[in-house]
């Protein structure tokens, strides 16, 4: 199996540096394959899952928010500004910050609060969904 | 000296040792956060970097236009200062305070619109002090900022930014150059300024869909980096101007104590050998 080098960078830290088969993320047009080899490509992600293949068989998911993937001279770059593997998530934080952020929708706060709020809710909803717990 | 004043003395090297124990203290303290500080600004390089690189790919396109480039006449102005949460540390919040408050009265003698974001504590209370239109407050963040946070105050500042409130946003920070030094800085955030390398070409990299939009939707990550690096040498600076105001007074104190346990010390003298005169003559009389 062909291999890439896989980097994924938040503000914190380099949370991923390795080699990778295939990953598979969402842009704002869908999910879009990347494998060894792939032209030069720069796309903006949403928040969604990522799936990671070390090997080709097995993968690994993470919950990530929005973000960048860019694929330059055969090696991938995720930079995003928040990341977690699905096993890590705190699924009764991001319960909780559903919920809050359900209520604020239901408030019928301004515009402003309105999106925010929104967001907060895609984000938990990302987690939620990555961490297959709902 | 009398031995009551003796006994005055005596509580002053007492209480400047305690409060010299306090200061040591807040002196290591501000050392270890000083260290994580620094390892955090350093963690938060690749993430910049990566983005910085992209945004400059993309600017290198002479096709390339984007609203977050465009230079417009000056009208209004948001800026963002960053402050400590706490006192104590020197010139540090004084500092950087009096260049937030010239760079803005130098727009408002303009007539320019002119609004704040205020980051910590010293900043809030400054601001709120002299009357400035405060858009937003983000008090007791310095210290524990996460990428949320940073996250909101960038939506706040791209939001009012596109609906054209403000024609510029700058941030005025502390930058941390080296232990002993920390200097005060504006920085222009928006709009982007010019970062392409010079050579302009088109490139080979397919952006998905388009460079504008690609270039558009980085923006509010940009900005989150920014930020949160902002803050993060704001603190780092912080920690270290307070080590440095907590090592001088620490010395100060123990100059202090040693001036006084010689003042105490010859008193002390003084009254023995007053003493022994006293007995010696008394005995010279007896005889």
């Amino acid at each position: 199996m062909n291999t890439f080098k896989l980097r994924i960078i938040t503000p914190d830290k380099v949370f991923y540096e390795g080699e990778a088969v295939s990953i598979i993320v969402k842009t704002a047009a869908g999910n879009i394959g990347i494998l060894a080899g792939h032209t030069p490509y720069v796309a903006n992600i949403v928040p969604s899952p990522l799936t990671v293949s070390e090997n080709g068989t097995d993968s690994r998911v993470a919950a990530v928010s929005a973000g960048v993937v860019k694929v330059e001279n055969g090696v991938v770059t995720v930079v995003t500004t928040a990341v977690e593997w699905a096993e890590d998530i705190d699924v009764s934080r991001a319960e909780r910050s559903r919920e809050r952020a359900e209520r604020e929708l239901a408030a019928q706060a301004s515009d402003k609060e309105f999106r925010h709020a929104e967001q907060r809710l895609k984000r938990a909803l990302n987690r939620l969904t990555v961490s297959g717990k709902h | 000296m009398s031995t009551a004043n003796m006994k005055d003395v005596k509580r002053r090297i007492k209480s400047v040792e305690s409060t010299m124990q306090i200061t040591k203290a807040m002196q290591l303290v501000a050392s270890s956060k000083l260290r994580r500080a620094k390892e955090r600004a350093l963690a938060a390089q690749p993430f910049f970097a990566a983005l910085y690189d992209t945004m400059s790919d993309i600017s290198n396109d002479p096709a390339f236009t984007s609203i977050y480039t465009k230079k417009k006449v000056l009208r209004s102005t948001l800026f963002v200062v960053i402050a400590g949460d706490r006192g104590l540390a020197g010139g540090f919040n004084s500092n950087v305070l009096k260049l937030a408050a010239q760079k803005i009265t130098e727009l408002t003698d303009k007539k320019e619109k002119v609004s704040v974001i205020c980051v910590g504590r010293k900043s809030v209370e400054f601001c709120e002090k002299r009357g400035f239109d405060i858009v937003a407050r983000y008090p007791q963040v310095a210290e524990s900022l996460s990428i949320v946070d940073a996250e909101d105050i960038a939506d706040e500042i791209i939001e009012q930014f596109r609906c054209g409130y403000y024609d510029q946003v700058d941030m005025i920070y502390t930058t941390f150059v080296s232990a002993l030094s920390q200097v005060p800085v504006a920085v222009e955030v928006l709009p982007v300024k010019d970062i392409s390398t010079g050579l302009r070409h088109r490139s080979l990299i397919e952006y998905d869909p388009s460079p504008e939009e690609v270039f558009d939707g980085l923006i509010p990550q940009y900005l989150t980096g920014l930020i949160y690096a902002a803050v993060v040498d704001s603190f780092a600076s912080e920690q270290a101007a307070r080590r440095t105001a907590m090592e001088n007074a620490s010395d100060n104190a123990e100059e202090m104590i040693e001036n006084l346990s010689l003042l105490y010390n010859r008193a002390r003298q003084a009254m023995i050998t007053q003493e022994l005169t006293e007995i010696s003559s008394a005995s010279l009389r007896d005889e």
